[in-house]
């Protein structure tokens, strides 16, 4: 058989008040399981105090028997003797078979009990004795003697057996007396403790339960309240968001304005830097652009055709490179740039000899003038215009 | 052996008087008729003899108790004589026990006479038929189970009367009775408290038997 532990479920193990509330109702079931158990208990403990109670009824019910018996049969047995009809004969029979019923039945409820058999005792040999004188008449009887029989009963009516018996008899009587007081005392106080274990159950169950309905109470208004509060905290959240969402609208708002502009400003500047190309394309003049460290940022169509090299292979790279002032073409050979010094100057510098070096590796003599470009008085670059020309000497 | 005086057809005979292929209602309102007949009521209608139940064939105990259905109840002092109850149909429970158990012996039947002393009412006798495991006693013989079943000790017995009876009980007796002698001998007697032993052996001689 497997034996997996078992895991409370999510909404008990989560919720405190479940759990006290399930305490609860455990504890109410544990009150009513020992009271049950607590009353059938003590019901059981009545029911065999109550069969004690009847038992020692019915022991001094068979003591309260034995000396009226006892008289009735020996009465019988005398007035047989005077009648000798032998109804009356029958009827000391049954007297004494009757004793006899009585003394085994007042010997089976004594049963084991010591002290009531030392105490009965006496009684059943009293009596015994008495049925004996009786055998021992009719025997005298039978027999004809009627002088023995004479002298027999009149030296048994001077015993006291009888004035004994009535002694023994109510001294045992007493003692089953006040057995009889324990033992309803006894049952009565399990009745009580019955019903103090009914009644103590019955308040604790009424007490637990008054705690699981506080409990519950509380726990639903406590519930009641964080709804409250969490009504109105998502109101307010509500309104936040409302307040957010209306800033945010704004902000895109203006966020798509600013976009349109910053297009409209890129599509201005796309279309002056187109136009810009354009004019240095119209010319047909081999024209170069350069930063202010001398790096070519333009060429036009004419430079293209002129050096063989495609914009994408020239731009970004020194202009030394192509162009040849001092007629050397290699940029780690250091040479006095006389170019760089008209920028860094602001100066123009016209009509000054130079090669171009072509993609091909051939040097073609041209004129080279140079105009420095300004910004704000401030030399940002400069406009490099080659016309062609026979080789010089520098 | 005679028919017993007053006996029901057989359920052959009744049966054997209808027409052929009767319905089947008809057919199972005879055979209902023949067990219950045969099995629940008593067999004839005049009052029955000590005679007639010592000659009954295979007299069974619930056969026996069936007899009696219509007898009164009549508390008396002394066991009535066998056909005395018989014929006035009326007597008490001492007086079914006892003759239940004369008459189940003559069939070779083991009895046993038990006498039940409860509290605050008349004492109850009834009569243990060990071979049905089952009591005899005369408060039942008018209902359909005749028979009460229960364990053979004199304990088991006593606190089955003393439930049937609502009551409770202090002592009971295993006794003997001879009609001839018209004398109780009582075997063995417990108490509702003692020690929950078997039954107990016949005690001695009672010297209280004095003749």
């Amino acid at each position: 058989m497997s034996t997996e532990p078992t895991t409370p479920s999510p909404a008990v193990a989560g919720d405190p008040t479940l759990r006290r509330v399930l305490a609860f109702f455990a504890l109410i079931l544990a009150v009513l399981v020992v009271v049950v158990v607590v009353s059938l208990v003590n019901l059981n403990r009545s029911v065999a105090a109550s069969e004690w109670v009847n038992h020692t009824h019915a022991l001094i019910t068979e003591l309260d028997a034995l000396q009226p018996t006892l008289e009735a049969a020996e009465g019988e047995l005398s007035r047989y003797l005077l009648t000798a009809e032998l109804r009356d004969h029958g009827a000391y029979k049954d007297k004494f078979a009757e004793l006899g019923e009585h003394v085994d039945v007042a010997n089976a409820l004594i049963g084991g009990s010591a002290a009531e058999k030392e105490l009965f005792q006496p009684i059943a040999a009293l009596l015994a004795k008495r049925a004996e004188v009786a055998t021992r008449v009719m025997q005298l009887r039978k027999a004809g003697d009627a002088v023995a029989l004479e002298q027999f009963l009149k030296e048994d009516a001077g015993t006291t057996d009888h004035g004994e018996l009535a002694r023994l008899i109510e001294k045992f009587r007493a003692t089953q007396t006040d057995l009889l007081t324990a033992r309803d005392r006894a049952l009565f106080l399990q009745a009580q403790t019955t019903r103090w274990t009914v009644l103590t159950g019955l308040v604790l169950d009424f007490l637990l339960l008054c705690g699981a309905a506080w409990l519950i109470r509380d726990d639903l208004a406590a519930r009641r309240l964080a709804n409250r509060v969490l009504q109105e905290s998502n109101a307010a959240l509500e309104e936040k968001v409302r307040q957010r969402t209306a800033e945010l609208s704004d902000a895109n708002g203006r966020l798509l304005a600013q976009s349109l502009e910053d297009r409209w400003s890129k599509q201005a500047m796309e279309h002056q830097s187109r136009y810009n190309q354009l004019i240095i394309d119209s010319i047909s003049d081999t024209v170069f652009v350069v930063t202010k460290l001398m790096n070519v940022s333009r060429l036009n169509p004419a430079a293209v055709h002129l050096t063989g090299f495609e914009p994408a292979e020239v731009i970004d790279k020194p202009l030394g490179r192509l162009l040849s002032v001092n007629g050397t073409t290699d940029p780690a050979k250091p040479t006095f740039d006389p170019l760089a010094r008209a920028l860094a100057e602001g100066r123009d510098l016209r009509d000054k000899g130079a090669y171009v070096v072509t993609k091909s590796g051939q040097s073609l003599p041209v004129r080279l003038n140079i105009y420095p470009l300004r910004d704000r008085d401030k030399v940002v670059g400069g406009v490099v215009i080659l016309q062609p020309a026979n080789p010089v000497s520098t | 052996m005679a028919q017993p005086k007053g006996s029901a057809p057989s359920g052959r005979q009744i049966v054997s008087s209808f027409p052929n292929n009767p319905p089947w209602s008809t057919r199972a309102l005879v055979w209902l008729c023949v067990l219950t007949t045969s099995f629940g009521l008593p067999a004839h209608l005049a009052a029955v003899t000590l005679t007639d139940l010592l000659e009954q064939p295979r007299l069974t105990a619930k056969k026996f108790a069936s007899y009696f259905a219509d007898f009164a109840y009549e508390l008396n002092g002394p066991i009535q004589p066998a056909d005395v109850f018989l014929s006035r149909e009326k007597g008490d429970c001492d007086d079914y026990a006892v003759l239940a158990d004369f008459v189940l012996r003559k069939h070779n039947l083991a009895t046993r006479l038990i006498h039940i002393r409860l509290t605050g009412r008349v004492a109850h006798a009834v009569c243990y038929v060990t071979d049905n495991k089952a009591y005899l006693d005369y408060n039942n013989r008018a209902v359909f189970f005749t028979l009460t079943r229960c364990g053979p000790e004199i304990r088991d017995i006593a606190a089955k009367v003393a439930d049937s009876l609502q009551s409770t009980w202090t002592t009971a007796s295993e006794f003997s009775y001879s009609y001839e002698t018209r004398r109780k001998l009582m075997i063995a007697t417990i108490s509702q408290t003692g020690e929950p032993v078997g039954n107990p052996s016949p005690g001695r001689p009672s010297p209280f038997n004095v003749d």
